[in-house]
């Protein structure tokens, strides 16, 4: 199939702009992980605090770095933790959560359910700092954070989803045929959260991304290497003595990245919306 | 009916307490590094060494100081400060009126004026103005709260902006000191809700706006004004309680810790920010844990006002 959810962004101008947005984005940053961008991020020079020049477009920062190779390196680096984070949270959320519509109110729903309480009560900025502290720092306690605290928003609506699915003929109809239970949430109930899914993918990818640059700006994100988060704290530095190249291209990168994302999520939500209006 | 729902509810929340109490207990003091050798000086005996670890617990098995732990924490220790060797109790009740001095106008108004945006964008769904204020929401949600103080700080206390605040530091000894103080923090805390709330505002207004109630109540005569602070406020209000309720530890903890770090305000934020980059375990495990609890007492509160404000749920 032509991917529905690629028809329904394109319907609205909002979601073409994000798509548009988030394929130019996405493209700087394969190319940059690819190799073929950006190769000057870590390489010093003389210069501190360089001019904006033909070969400097956003100037150099106080070790003489290019900043514009920076911030394509540190846009590669948001994609990455963004679909890393979205990739675990939403297969957490999904399967949990799908788990817990199917076993509604018996054992694996309040499990689910109360796991869930419990890792919403802990905002994720503490969560993040707790992990850090047990693991020594590090970026895994990032991730781990990240993907604890995000999973239970989609697991809460893909549990309702598959309660309000369950009761629908197809699903009786499966089960009297005699699938196994496990069958049928698989092949029939969790593709029909898709649309769900889409939105919280996006949803998540932002709240991923906004995340990683508060964490690194207090300490516990990134170790090593660049990111917008890093970049901004470089520019906190940067300001007090009047120079802006980081602020500029660390903001303006992370601001068409999480509209883009935005803008999308708004349209494949809008697309939902319409879709369930009928029934 | 209603005695059974309040001992329910409570019971869930305790349950969410041990949860919350364990995964911290859990995370930060039994998988935690080791505290012995960041508390005791150089050149101690094996004897000392030993008789620090007894103290600390190390020798007891994970339930034994578990329990232990909670014991304390119920009666309101909450142990020393690893860094400064002040009480974690007396640090964070100092701590707290300058965070909620900090956050709180800038709390009310972002709820406040996202309310009245998201009523005005409701009621005049799919005009220009709904539109505005839609695509100015969409673009507050694409900005990082730390880009926003840092445009902030540069526009109004630098002298590459306008430099009519301080750029640090907090005094609550005059009205003027702290209104000069509080004025650039709540406007970043402004502009980083705003979006969020008058899109949920909006979302939750136009459902209701839908209802024949309204229309029936408009082919009456009745105004505008009337009709929105009236019955369509009065039917949102459970959804409105829940999230004004449920962002009260998010913007204690997670707003204060950007802000106070950021502007150098001695408040819980500031406390956290440096017991984090200082590995002090007592003082981070007190804001975590409490952090917690106090977002499973006002999940509960959201519950019982919500009952409160809507009668269907009180009907069997």
């Amino acid at each position: 199939m032509s991917p529905e959810w690629l028809r329904i962004l394109w319907r609205s101008p909002g979601g073409r702009t994000g798509c548009l947005l988030i394929f130019l984005l996405g493209l700087l940053a394969s190319f940059t992980s690819m190799g073929w961008l950006g190769q000057g991020w870590s390489a010093g020079s003389d210069i501190s605090w360089g001019e904006v020049s033909a070969s400097h477009w956003f100037g150099t920062n106080r070790l003489g770095q290019d900043i514009f190779d920076r911030a394509l390196v540190a846009t590669a680096t948001a994609f990455r933790v963004g679909l890393l984070v979205t990739l675990g949270a939403i297969a957490i959320g999904a399967c949990l959560g799908g788990l817990a519509g199917w076993r509604h109110d018996r054992w694996p729903d309040h499990c689910v359910m109360w796991l869930a309480g419990v890792l919403d009560s802990v905002p994720v900025f503490l969560l993040a700092a707790a992990l850090a502290f047990a693991f020594g720092g590090g970026e895994a306690a990032m991730y781990l954070a990240m993907i604890l605290s995000f999973w239970t928003t989609t697991a809460r609506l893909v549990r309702a989803e598959v309660m309000r699915l369950r009761g629908q003929d197809f699903v009786l109809a499966a089960r009297a045929i005699g699938l196994p239970g496990q069958q049928i949430l698989r092949r029939h109930l969790l593709p029909n959260t898709m649309h769900l899914l889409l939105v919280q993918a996006s949803l998540t990818f932002v709240a991923a991304i906004k995340t990683e640059v508060i964490l690194s700006f207090l300490g516990i994100g990134l170790d090593d290497g660049v990111s917008l988060g890093l970049m901004l704290a470089e520019a906190t530095q940067d300001i007090l003595a009047g120079h802006l190249g980081n602020f500029l291209a660390a903001s303006g990168c992370l601001f068409l990245l999480l509209l883009g994302l935005n803008l999308a999520a708004d349209a494949l939500q809008d697309g939902v919306d319409m879709k369930q209006a009928p029934s | 009916m209603l005695g059974r729902f309040l001992a329910l509810r409570s019971f869930y929340a305790l349950s969410l307490l041990l949860g919350v109490t364990l995964l911290t207990f859990a995370l930060m003091v039994w998988f935690g590094p080791d505290q012995t050798y960041e508390l005791i000086g150089r050149n101690s005996t094996p004897e000392q060494i030993d008789e620090l670890r007894a103290e600390l617990g190390y020798d007891q098995p994970f339930w034994n100081r578990y329990g232990h732990w909670l014991v304390e924490l119920a009666s309101g220790d909450l142990g020393l400060s690893n860094r400064s060797g002040e009480s974690v109790s007396t640090l964070l009740r100092r701590a707290l009126p300058v965070t909620a001095a900090l956050v709180l106008p800038g709390f009310l108004l972002g709820n406040l004026l996202g309310l009245a945006a998201g009523l005005w964008a409701a009621w005049r769904r799919g005009s220009l103005w709904d539109r505005l204020i839609l695509g100015a929401s969409v673009t507050g949600l694409s900005l990082s709260f730390l880009v926003i103080i840092i445009a902030l700080q540069l526009l109004l206390c630098t002298p590459y902006g306008l430099n009519w605040f301080p750029a640090r530091g907090w005094r609550m000894d005059s009205l003027g000191a702290y209104l000069l103080h509080v004025t650039v923090p709540t406007l970043a805390l402004l502009l980083v809700t705003l979006g969020y709330n008058t899109r949920f505002y909006r979302a939750v207004a136009a459902e209701e706006l839908q209802r024949d109630h309204v229309r029936t109540a408009l082919a009456y005569g009745a105004t505008p004004l009337s009709l929105l602070s009236g019955p369509v406020l009065r039917n949102c209000l459970v959804p409105v309680i829940t999230r004004v309720l449920y962002s009260i530890p998010l913007v204690l903890v997670s707003g204060s810790l950007l802000l106070e770090t950021y502007f150098g305000i001695p408040g819980i934020g500031r406390v956290t920010f440096d017991a984090i980059s200082s590995g002090d375990q007592p003082v981070l495990l007190a804001v975590v844990t409490l952090t917690a609890a106090l977002f499973v007492v006002v999940q509960l509160l959201a519950e019982f006002a919500c009952r409160l404000a809507d009668p269907r749920g009180r009907l069997p």
